[in-house]
């Protein structure tokens, strides 16, 4: 996978550099040709130079044999061009000293050789024929002739090595040229491979990472299974357990309150009994008024400890019900249906109208998102909710209960802020477990409340949140999912 | 003929595991004024041996003036198996049955009900409505009818 970018600099680095030497080589082949072409251009001129000291020179054996001026037309402008064309040359070969030097020789050659003919031709001018005779017949003007042809031909000779070494240099250049581009298209071509090669690779690990993580993620989807089973097994077995305790702390509960009250049933017969037998031994020993207080005491001795143990019958009672309350509601199947929860809070608004008048509190309901749930247990937690804001209200701030909701994604959240006692945050915990109570004990209760209210919140798939201050109001938050799942009745 | 069960010689054969609630039991249908015996056995077995005898086919019972009062949470066996028991018996099936007891489970009554129990009352926890009931049941004895003897 890292490789990629590496490939791809590479490749693109390769690009770079033929783009580059194609660029530079290009450049190359057009000085190349520029340089062919400026050497032909130089043998061109030389070869002109050649030919017009010809055509001057034929103009002056033209002129010898007829001594007409027509020919010194020929052969006057032939001088001028020859001059001319040497400059030429010299400046286009500026840079090449060895024809600079050839050029001060072929200049000097030619200078050498107008000067016999314009000589010769003066002669004749003058009417010395004969004398122009011998010149020529000397021979000098054929020599000077031969020499500058020799020393152009030799300098377009040397011309022509220097054409044909710049013809096989263009041609060199042209071959690097396509070499280059051939190579860098071969290295193109193997990036490209390998790169694709690279990329199968990737997409084949990619394919097979995928595999494995549907294959981890199955894996997990059954470990969650399993383990849900588990809870909700383990959760049944808590529910038949406090079923079953419950049921049967209630028999022996049955037998003492049943035999406490036999007990006081007959204590009725024993303090008569008593009173008699005392009031027969009193008459015997004359002291009446001191054995009627003792039975006295004693009665109300009696009668005290049955009150204590009627009131803790009482309670354990009241604690045993509560469980079995709680362990029926945990195995109530729910019935989900679309909830208007605005209704629902009315309901119980309505329910609780007369406490609330009483206490002069406000109840105030805003609109509250529709809830797919069990529409009993909600009745249960919210009336729940709200009878504990009734009761734990402070006593010098008139009671305010307000009860809010909104949608989150797929949660409806709801909310019941009071501005009564508060919890102390030590006991945000504890008031939602079994028989656990908070703060001043002046309301009954058997602290099963909000514990109940969690479970079945817990049960339909919800979660809850407490926040609150003491003496600053508590805010109990209900959030529930919207859709009823399957797992809500499972799970919990 | 009256066959009142207070009126005659019946016998109420209470299989009651837990002896307190025997003896609260006896005590407040005695306080409805039923003065009928009543045999307590605190097993299912030694119930059922005394119901169906050495035997175990009633035989012993035919024609006996029985009411039978039931607890269904018994140490060695449920009450419900006697129920079924007592009630698929040749001699005994006529027996009224009355199943006194804790639960109060729904599907529980209704396999009562299925194998042939006459009465089905839960136990209330609180024990002056315990009271209360066993006496109602005893006042409910003195007015019911026994099948009369074959």
């Amino acid at each position: 996978m890292r490789l990629q970018p590496i490939l791809l600099g590479i490749g693109f680095a390769i690009l770079i550099g033929m783009s580059g030497a194609t660029a530079w080589l290009v450049q190359h082949a057009t000085e190349d040709a520029r340089l062919v072409n400026h050497s032909v251009v130089v043998q061109g001129k030389l070869s002109n130079v050649l030919l017009n000291v010809r055509r001057a020179e034929s103009g002056q054996r033209g002129y010898l044999f007829t001594a007409r001026p027509a020919y010194l037309e020929d052969f006057t402008p032939a001088e001028t061009l020859a001059t001319q064309l040497v400059a030429e040359v010299r400046a286009l070969t500026a840079d090449n000293p060895l024809r600079q030097r050839e050029l001060d020789q072929i200049a000097a050659s030619i200078a050498a050789k107008f000067a016999e003919m314009k000589r010769v031709m003066a002669f004749r001018a003058a009417g010395e024929e004969e004398r122009a005779r011998v010149e020529v017949l000397a021979g000098q003007g054929r020599r000077l002739m031969n020499t500058v042809r020799e020393q152009i031909d030799a300098a377009i000779a040397d011309e022509a090595q220097l054409l044909n070494e710049r013809g096989l240099q263009s041609r060199n250049t042209d071959q690097l040229l396509l070499a280059v581009t051939l190579l860098g298209a071969a290295f193109i071509i193997i990036i490209g491979a390998v790169s694709i090669s690279l990329v199968q690779r990737s997409t084949r690990k990619a394919e097979i990472a995928r595999q494995e993580l549907e294959g981890t993620n199955n894996n997990l989807e059954r470990i969650v299974q399993f383990r849900t089973a588990d809870l909700t097994e383990a959760n049944n077995e808590i529910q038949r357990f406090a079923y079953i305790v419950s049921h049967d702390l209630r028999s022996p509960l049955v037998n003492i309150m049943g035999f406490t009250s036999e007990l006081e049933t007959l204590r009725a017969d024993i303090f008569d009994r008593i009173a008699t037998l005392t009031a027969e031994i009193a008459a015997l020993n004359g002291q009446a008024a001191e054995a009627e207080s003792k039975t006295e005491q004693l009665g109300a001795d009696f009668d005290e400890a049955i009150r204590f143990i009627k009131s803790s019958i009482g309670n354990m009672d009241r604690l045993i019900n509560a469980v079995l309350k709680l362990s029926r509601e945990g195995r109530r199947q729910f019935h989900p249906q679309t909830v208007d929860m605005r209704a629902l809070l009315d309901q119980i608004a309505q329910t609780v109208s007369h406490r609330t008048m009483e206490l002069g509190a406000r109840l105030d309901i805003d609109a509250l998102p529709q809830v797919e749930s069990d529409q009993l247990a909600l009745e249960q937690i919210f009336a729940n909710l709200i009878d504990n804001a009734l009761k734990y209200r402070r006593s010098d701030v008139p009671l305010h209960i307000r009860v809010h909701g909104r949608v989150n994604a797929n949660q409806a959240i709801y909310e019941v802020e009071d501005n009564g006692r508060g919890i102390d945050a030590g006991d945000h915990q504890r008031v939602f477990e079994l028989f656990r109570r908070s703060g001043k004990q002046d309301s009954p209760g058997e602290g099963i409340g909000l514990a109940h209210v969690r479970a079945l919140v817990r049960r339909l798939g919800g979660t809850m949140e407490l926040k609150s201050e003491l003496g600053q109001g508590s805010t109990f938050t209900v959030i529930l999912p919207l859709q009823w799942s399957v797992n809500a009745r499972n799970a919990a | 003929m009256n066959s009142k069960l207070s009126e005659r010689p019946v016998e109420i054969v209470m299989i009651e595991d837990d002896d307190g609630h025997a003896r609260l039991i006896e005590k407040n249908i005695r306080r409805a004024g039923v003065n009928n015996p009543i045999t307590p056995f605190a097993s299912g077995t030694e119930g059922i041996n005394y119901l169906f005898g050495a035997d175990g086919s009633g035989l012993v019972n035919k024609g006996r003036p029985l009411l039978v009062l039931l607890d269904l949470n018994l140490p060695d066996m449920t009450g419900v198996e006697i129920l079924g028991r007592i009630k698929t018996n040749e001699h005994l099936k006529r027996i009224p049955v009355v199943v006194l007891t804790t639960t109060d489970d729904a599907i529980e009554i209704q396999r009562c009900y299925d194998l042939g129990c006459n009465v089905y009352i839960t136990k209330p926890v609180n024990y002056d409505s315990f009271a209360h009931a066993i006496r109602q049941l005893g006042l409910f004895f003195s007015v019911i009818q026994v099948p009369a003897p074959d």
